[in-house]
């Protein structure tokens, strides 16, 4: 049978059909939680107060201004955001590297922001230094991630092979965890129990000069990975193919690696590695859309990192309150079932 | 002149793995490289669209150094097919192709009316518009090829580069390739060059057949004039098997040594009756058979000792005496149930002398045929109804 415009119309309008739905659907789900983050939490605040706050009224008590205002707010964003980025980060990536099970850490970036916080929470303490701002934490997690960052890029357009670039990120990673683990061996339990803590990451305490970093830093990023889009779907082909196609491969690999590093890094240096939204999302969402086109599972995976991450931040707030979990708690246990999930019923690859 | 190399040497890092390549590529030609595996048919593929840096020596395509053209240009003029498999994802047949229309669109522009036509008109063009909504991944081999080929079409080249188009294909889809990739030539003028495995497909159906070997080009020319015999031979270096260009196939040797089998066959009767006995590791001889026969064609090219006669001749007094004493030397007789005619009525006698020196016959004619043939001596014949029964027949006797 061959094909004609009409056919072939109606295939791709039903196909947009989809795709707007999935979309929609996602963005319900991010208004939601994010609604959710805000109204539910150990203090209970009444629903009427909550939206007074949030339309920039006074409440009927000044502390629930102050909670919502100072805590919940910003933390609800930045987990929105910080899921966002960690979806796009590891879609890039899994396709860069065609390899479903890589994420946005794969590279090493939270290892290397791992090691630089213990160097300055652990190592604080034979300095002389006895408290330790969660602001200098994130600079330290930041200089980490883009040290690493820095040590991947400068190999990343000379090594012929990105399998090669992938596995000098691996061994970046565990030469970075191996000096943490150094440092932890002689640290004060206490600050390694910080430490411990942080690498699980946490959303909490998020601050609104925090939230309106990250909020540029991801916006500039994820704009800049959507005009990737359409290499990005050449490099599913392979290399050589997209190479065929016109793509500048060295340009694009350098490209890549920045971007997914970049919005890795930011989150991490404001929540610590969060695990499995990166490696989770795409899936989901490519499953949810069924496509591996770039052009609708980017927007898609920033939709559906905000809305999961979100979800699971608000578990890991109200499943045990007033104990929190570890975000990375959270998103592993739902996580891990669903990659296996997507991968066991055979359908998602990249 | 769409493709010329200029002295060209290509290789990976230092070491080169041919050298002093110099060949034009006209429009819309089918040209195909024919050589041992590893002999660079791929290298040189690679190496033409850039994805290889040469050694030494220019490419040209349109009489411009292509290491001088950017991705984009490349890319409009220039389409691969590589022999890799490709995982695609979540993409559909018509998704892939359409990442044949990149190169001639901007970063973020939506596909065009006029690109998505192209997409359908290429993927009509290769017979798959049938598959355009399933995913790539779902589709058998064939199909999947014939959608990536689709995506060559769809970038609007001039030059199409296929590395092993037809290597994972069954019969039907390898056909179906080269057809298609003919067609193209003809119908589009578009320039196909292609790494082939298959001697007999390229004969059929190439313009140009460029023969690599050691690290050389051995010769370049049409298919009809360079695939000769002892060329192809000595390309493959096959040591145990002939091609035999009448035929555009290859034959397997017989084995050379002890006394044999001799088949007295004709007019195609003992072609398959050789490749049995080969595949069971006898020594044949057979006759006579007249030049213009086709079992003589693939006797030859078995290597059979055989004994032929001139075309459009009557069978000589010569040539049966000495197909008799070579009959009188072999173990046993194969009849292959040829038919019978005014030429050939010495092979009746040879069979009847073989008949009246008790040797063994086995005979895959019918009793009736044979009676009247061979009168009452038909009886001493060891008849088999199929080749099963005929080669567990030959076993049994040589066993004994």
């Amino acid at each position: 049978m061959a094909m004609n415009t009409v056919t072939t119309e109606v295939f791709l309008a039903r196909r947009w059909k989809r795709y707007t739905s999935v979309l929609l659907l996602f963005s319900v789900g991010v208004c939601l939680f994010l609604v959710l983050n805000i109204v539910l939490g150990s203090v209970t605040i009444p629903l009427g107060d909550t939206f007074k706050v949030i339309f920039g009224n006074t409440a009927s008590d000044e502390a629930y201004s102050s909670i919502i205002q100072d805590i919940r707010l910003p933390r609800a964003l930045g987990a929105l955001l910080g899921g966002a980025a960690l979806a796009v980060s590891g879609l890039l990536l899994q396709v860069f590297f065609r390899n479903p099970i890589v994420g946005p850490f794969v590279l090493g970036i939270s290892s290397g922001a791992s090691f630089t916080v213990a160097l300055v929470l652990l190592g604080s303490y034979l300095a002389g230094m006895t408290a330790v701002s969660s602001l200098t934490l994130s600079l330290a997690a930041l200089i980490g991630a883009l040290l690493v960052m820095g040590v991947v890029l400068a190999v990343a357009s000379k090594v012929r092979d990105i399998i090669t670039l992938l596995v000098i990120g691996l061994m970046t990673g565990y030469v970075a965890s191996a000096a943490s683990s150094f440092l932890v061996a002689f640290a004060q339990s206490e600050n390694v129990y910080r430490f411990v803590i942080w690498t699980m990451g946490s959303f909490s305490g998020f601050r609104w000069d925090e939230v309106l970093i990250l909020a540029i830093a991801c916006l500039v990023l994820m704009a800049f990975s959507y005009l990737l889009a359409k290499p990005l779907n050449a490099f599913i082909l392979g290399e050589d193919y997209a190479h065929s196609m016109g793509v500048n491969v060295k340009r694009f690999r350098y490209l890549i690696v920045f971007i997914s590093c970049a919005l890795a890094a930011v989150v991490t240096a404001f929540a610590g590695p969060v695990a499995f939204i990166g490696l989770a999302v795409p899936h989901f969402a490519r499953l949810s859309l069924g496509t591996s086109d770039n052009r609708v599972l980017i927007p898609a995976s920033i939709l559906g990192g905000a809305m999961i991450c979100s979800l699971c931040d608000l578990l890991a707030r109200m499943l045990f309150a007033p104990v929190e979990l570890p975000v990375s708690a959270t998103t592993a246990i739902f996580g891990a079932p669903m990659v296996i999930f997507f991968l066991v019923k055979g359908k998602t690859t990249i | 002149m769409i493709l010329r190399t200029d002295k060209l040497t290509v290789g990976y890092g230092k070491r080169s793995v041919v050298s002093d390549i110099n060949v034009m590529l006209m429009k819309g030609q089918f040209v195909c490289l024919l050589g041992p595996n590893g002999s660079g048919k791929s290298t040189i593929l690679k190496t033409i669209v850039r994805m290889l840096s040469p050694l030494g020596g220019e490419v040209y395509l349109n009489d411009r150094k292509v290491v001088q053209m950017s991705n984009q240009e490349m890319a409009k003029t220039t389409a691969v097919v590589l022999t890799e498999p490709v995982s695609a994802g979540l993409l559909t047949a018509y998704d892939i192709v359409m990442l044949g229309r990149q190169p001639h669109s901007g970063l973020i522009s939506k596909a065009t009316i006029k690109d998505r036509e192209i997409v359908i008109d290429s993927l009509n063009m290769v017979n798959a518009g049938n598959v355009a909504q399933r995913y790539f991944s779902e589709l058998s081999d064939g199909e999947k090829q014939k959608t990536l080929l689709a995506r060559a079409l769809a970038q609007e080249p001039q030059l199409i580069v296929l590395d092993e188009p037809t290597s994972h294909l069954d019969a039907k889809h390898r056909i179906e390739v080269m057809l298609i990739l003919r067609q193209l030539t003809r119908e589009k003028g578009v320039t196909v060059i292609a790494s082939l495995h298959d001697i007999d497909l390229a004969v059929k159906a190439c313009d140009v057949a460029i023969l690599i070997k050691d690290g050389y080009v051995l010769a370049c020319g049409m298919p009809e004039d360079v695939l000769q015999e002892e060329m192809v031979t000595q390309l493959y270096g096959m040591g145990n098997a002939n091609f035999n260009r009448h035929l555009g196939g290859i034959e397997l040797k017989s084995k050379q040594t002890g006394a044999g089998i001799f088949v007295v066959a004709g007019a195609g009767t003992g072609s398959s009756v050789y490749r049995i006995l080969i595949k069971h590791g006898y020594t044949i001889t057979t006759g006579i058979l007249p030049e213009n026969d086709i079992d003589y064609q693939i006797a030859e090219s078995v290597e059979a000792a055989t004994i032929k006669s001139q075309a459009y001749e009557n069978m000589s007094h010569d040539s049966y005496l000495t197909a008799l004493k070579l009959l009188g030397s072999s173990r046993q007789v194969i009849d292959a149930g040829f038919p019978v005619g005014a030429t050939n009525q010495p092979n009746i006698e040879l069979l009847k002398n073989a008949l009246k020196s008790n040797k063994l016959v086995h005979s895959l004619r019918n009793r009736e045929q044979s009676e009247r043939l061979f009168g009452t001596s038909s009886n001493k014949f060891l008849y088999s109804h199929d080749f099963f029964e005929l080669i567990s027949a030959v076993k049994k006797a040589e066993q004994t």
